[in-house]
């Protein structure tokens, strides 16, 4: 203990150590204080959301008595409640929406709708607790623990202390775990109040903490080998700086430009254009063919008398599924296309393990962009879903009764299933 | 002067001399070299692909068959972003934002597709074009390799010979700041040679892209008087180094996150399913063309009657039914057009209030720059959702009046029963070729330029400013000796 206490006081009695410490801390405490914030915005948002679109099924309801106009003109709230550690890791939640309003219509035209964004904000990236993590934090031990040798040395002293007879870990194993663990206690205390205000569970808590232990001990371990091996505390400083700046800023989007470059994507706005042709032509086709073929996808249907008149609802939201039947594949090509950058980008990280640790906070925070495609799954089982139960009323011909609005499925996002 | 540049010469040669220093000169010129040219190439494909994107949809409207009108206001349209000369060089917000707009009557769709939700999270950490490699990574290299500059000569005392050998403090300093802004420009040389290109290819942009490159040739300068001044006024090197690293992470890194952060709290957007909501609200408050018994299309059919002099609907000398869907659409249209002009206020408050960062940040100041010249800020993009959106409701128009003119009344009230008169009901293939293609107009060169003038602006006073702490150091290191 004596050790650590020594190493304590002389932490303090260096002045740009404590302020390196208190900055440190106050950005700490500030991005989770903001995350919180955002988070509850967001939410407060979304329940706006939900007692509007309330307000608007009534007024649907007091007009549509007929199947059709009901699932016309109903639109289903689709909502991604961010998860409690959200709010230390942002990720995506600014420019891709957490809340869409889904109809029974083709859903290719819909799932892709963006959130009213500002990209200007956007750009600079946020700022959260990730972000003092894989930013600041390393840059913090850095600058305090690039000199843990040399700065004896050029002070003289180290000749003297190395020649007392102990052995040379128990003279500065205490300064590097003082140092790193002040950095540690200043990421762990707003983080872990953060996450029990927020309601998040211990696992997740624990997980987040370590990640967090892991991102200082890297650093630690890196820092520690330079300022070992190093001639000396410019040097070593110099040497660290450039293993951060090659890490964080060079890596990352060098990473992200080879993998956009080896795995293509479809064309989204001509999916988007394929997926309108097909939906309008269905106006235009037989009427008998266009009945058929959406037979092959529901064949319980089958039974349902032909159409002969130039409108009728079950014809219409039949050539509606059938436009995004025929871009399926192209469209779960585009998907998969993101999941497989999203993948590659994963694996390249595993060679840079900051870059890995804060994926993994963004993981347990459901921000990423596994979670944006997560979403975007549900809301297709969702779609599926609100389908089937339109389908009887407009192909029975069933009136649409005003309380048969509450039976329609409620959106149940993944992680809840 | 003679001597200031022999001792620039002196620092270059020490510079490539020292193996640590050329990696360091090697990677930048690499970084800037790779970023220019496979932004370049990107941004190329892009450009196409949008282009195409275009021609697709005009090709696709413009051959569709004899239909009701009503129909094609139901198939909509398409307006893509396209991509300017200089965004290449800066991509700016263009990867943040959708690129693509479904136009199709009564909704408003939001802009689709882009870059930010195509890509894995990894971009998330910056984009590696010339833009950032000029504005966050080339300070810090140039930091790398500056810090000691002064301080190097002071710690060995060789600052005293050179003194002795007749090089004045000025000489020292100006000479020192003089080599590192070669290395500067040498790092400058890929990006401006693509800025060349994108104004040789586009001759209208060629102010702009001339803006732009003294931009950040102004600001690399900035880092480089800085750097070398506090290389000389610090009592250490390593002291310079931790203080440059700390500008920099402050200026470069932080600040514009903690001013993006403020912008997006004082003034906060609406969720789109929260305004799309609102609007709803407010159409069934002012008028519902699905009720029959709506006030407003009550009023409305007794003005056009009386304005005919006709007691039926069936009577006029036109299809009303045509004439309501442009009544109905020019409501809608008016509260799109005022909710969004709401979003769009509040997001230039916000950018405004980034701006002001532009004082504590020359990174901000030079981004600013940089994005209005390259025309790929945030008013390029709310200029084509605008526009946009006028093309939307200039064709839905369009439309609606062929459905009052082109067909008849009791035609189309019996489209859905009668197959002959929904045949009847169909007008010519002829008027969609004839409806004009949407065409993006970018804000003018020099109405960017004046957009921008602020951030040049702060981006001279950033410069002056370092010039002074380099008259400075001189002062100082005169003294010293």
């Amino acid at each position: 203990m004596e050790p650590l206490l020594r190493e304590l006081r002389f932490f303090w009695s260096v002045r740009s150590g404590p302020i390196m410490l208190a900055a440190l801390m106050a950005l700490s405490v500030l991005s989770v204080g903001w995350g919180l914030q955002n988070i509850a915005r967001l939410e407060e948002e979304a329940a706006k959301v939900y007692t509007l679109q309330a307000v608007d099924d009534l007024a649907v309801a007091r007009h549509a008595s007929d199947p059709g106009d009901a699932a016309y003109y109903t639109s289903h709230v689709v909502h991604d409640a961010p998860g409690p550690m959200a709010f230390a890791a942002l990720g995506q939640t600014d420019i891709a929406p957490s809340i869409l309003r889904i109809r029974a219509l083709a859903l290719e035209g819909q799932i892709h709708e963006n959130e009213a964004s500002n990209p200007e904000l956007s750009l600079p990236g946020r700022l959260d607790f990730a972000f003092v993590l894989v930013y600041i934090a390393p840059l913090i031990l850095i600058a305090l623990l690039h000199d843990t040798w040399s700065s004896e040395r050029e002070a003289g002293r180290l000749t003297l202390l190395s020649s007392t007879p102990r052995s040379s870990a128990r003279l500065w194993a205490p300064r590097v775990v003082v140092r790193s663990g002040l950095v540690l206690g200043a990421l762990l205390a707003p983080l872990i109040i953060g996450s029990v205000l927020s309601g998040a569970a211990a696992t997740d808590i624990a997980i987040a903490s370590l990640l967090a232990a892991a991102m200082v001990a890297f650093w630690t371990l890196v820092s520690t080998i330079v300022a070992a091996r190093g001639p000396s505390s410019t040097v070593n400083a110099a040497t660290l700086a450039a293993i951060w700046f090659g890490i964080t800023l060079v890596a990352p989007a060098s990473a992200n430009l080879a993998i956009n470059a080896l795995v293509p994507i479809p064309n989204g706005a001509a999916i988007a254009r394929e997926n309108r042709e097909a939906v309008h032509d269905g106006w235009d086709l037989p009427k008998d063919g266009t009945m058929q073929r959406f037979f092959e996808h529901h064949p319980e249907w089958v039974d349902t008398p032909p159409v002969t008149t130039p409108f009728h609802w079950k014809w219409y939201y039949a050539f509606q599924h059938l436009g995004d039947v025929h871009v399926a594949e192209t469209s779960a090509a585009y998907r998969e296309g993101i999941a497989k950058r999203e993948e590659v980008a994963g694996t390249l990280s595993l060679a840079l393990p900051p870059i890995a640790i804060q994926r993994a906070l963004h993981r347990i925070a459901d921000t990423d962009v596994e979670a944006q495609l997560d979403f975007q799954d549900s809301i297709r089982r969702y779609h599926a879903d609100l389908r089937r139960f339109y389908y009887p009323y407009i192909f029975e011909g069933r009136r649409f009764e005003p309380t048969d609005y509450a039976l329609a499925p409620r959106f149940v996002s993944s992680e809840s299933q | 002067m003679r001597r200031a540049l022999r001792i620039a010469g002196g620092e270059l040669t020490l510079l490539v001399r020292s193996r640590l220093a050329l990696v360091g000169i090697a990677a930048l010129l690499l970084l800037s070299g790779i970023a220019a040219a496979t932004s370049w190439t990107h941004m190329t494909h892009e450009r196409l692909a949008r282009a195409e994107g275009q021609a697709a949809a005009d090709h696709d409207f413009d051959t569709q068959p004899d239909r009701h009108p009503h129909r094609m206001v139901h198939y909509g349209h398409y307006a893509h972003r396209p991509v300017n000369a200089l965004a290449a060089f800066d991509p700016g917000v263009d990867p943040f934002t959708g690129t693509v707009i479904y136009l199709e009557g009564h909704r408003q769709n939001s802009a689709v597709f882009g870059a930010v939700r195509e890509s894995s999270s990894l971009m998330r950490f910056g984009l590696l074009t010339p833009a950032f490699v000029l504005q966050t990574l080339a300070p810090l290299l140039l930091i790398f390799l500056g810090f000691a500059t002064v301080s190097r000569e002071k710690a060995t005392r060789s600052l005293i010979q050179l003194r002795t050998h007749g090089a004045s403090a000025a000489d020292i300093v100006i000479g020192k700041a003089l080599a590192l802004a070669l290395v500067a420009a040498a790092a400058l040389a890929p990006a401006l040679l693509a800025l060349a290109a994108a104004a040789l290819a586009q001759p209208a942009e060629a102010m702009a892209a001339l803006v732009v490159g003294t931009g950040y040739a102004a600001y690399l300068l900035f880092w480089c008087c800085l750097i070398v001044a506090v290389s000389a006024l610090a009592g250490a090197s390593r002291t310079a180094l931790m203080a440059l690293v700390t500008v920099w992470t402050v200026t470069v890194v932080l600040a514009p996150r903690v001013g993006a952060e403020l912008a997006s709290r004082v003034d906060p957007l609406p969720l789109r399913a929260e305004t799309d909501l609102l609007i709803q609200a407010d159409l069934r408050e002012m008028g519902d063309s699905h009720n029959p018994d709506d006030p407003f299309f009550n009023a409305f059919r007794e003005r056009t009657l009386a304005q005919y002099g006709v007691s039926r609907v069936e009577d006029l000398p036109f299809n009303y039914r045509g004439a309501v869907s442009a009544e109905g659409e020019a409501l809608t249209s008016s509260l799109f057009d005022r909710y969004a002009s709401e979003t769009a206020d509040i997001q230039r408050r916000q950018f405004d209030v980034l701006q002001n960062f532009a004082w504590l940040s020359p990174a901000i100041s030079v981004r600013r720059v940089s994005m209005a010249g390259a025309a790929t800020d945030l008013d390029n993009h709310l200029r084509f959702l605008e526009q946009a959106e006028r093309y939307r409701f200039d064709l839905v128009q369009r439309l609606n009046r062929l459905h009052a003119d082109g067909l008849s009344f009791a035609d189309d009230s019996a489209r859905s029963r009668d197959l002959e008169a929904e045949r009847r009901t169909r007008v010519s293939a002829s008027n969609w070729r004839s409806a004009p293609d949407f065409k993006f107009e970018p804000a003018s060169a020099s109405a960017r330029l004046t957009s921008s003038l602020l951030a040049l602006g702060a981006l001279g006073a950033w410069l002056a400013g370092s010039a002074g702490l380099v008259a400075l150091a001189v002062l100082r290191t005169g003294r010293a000796d």
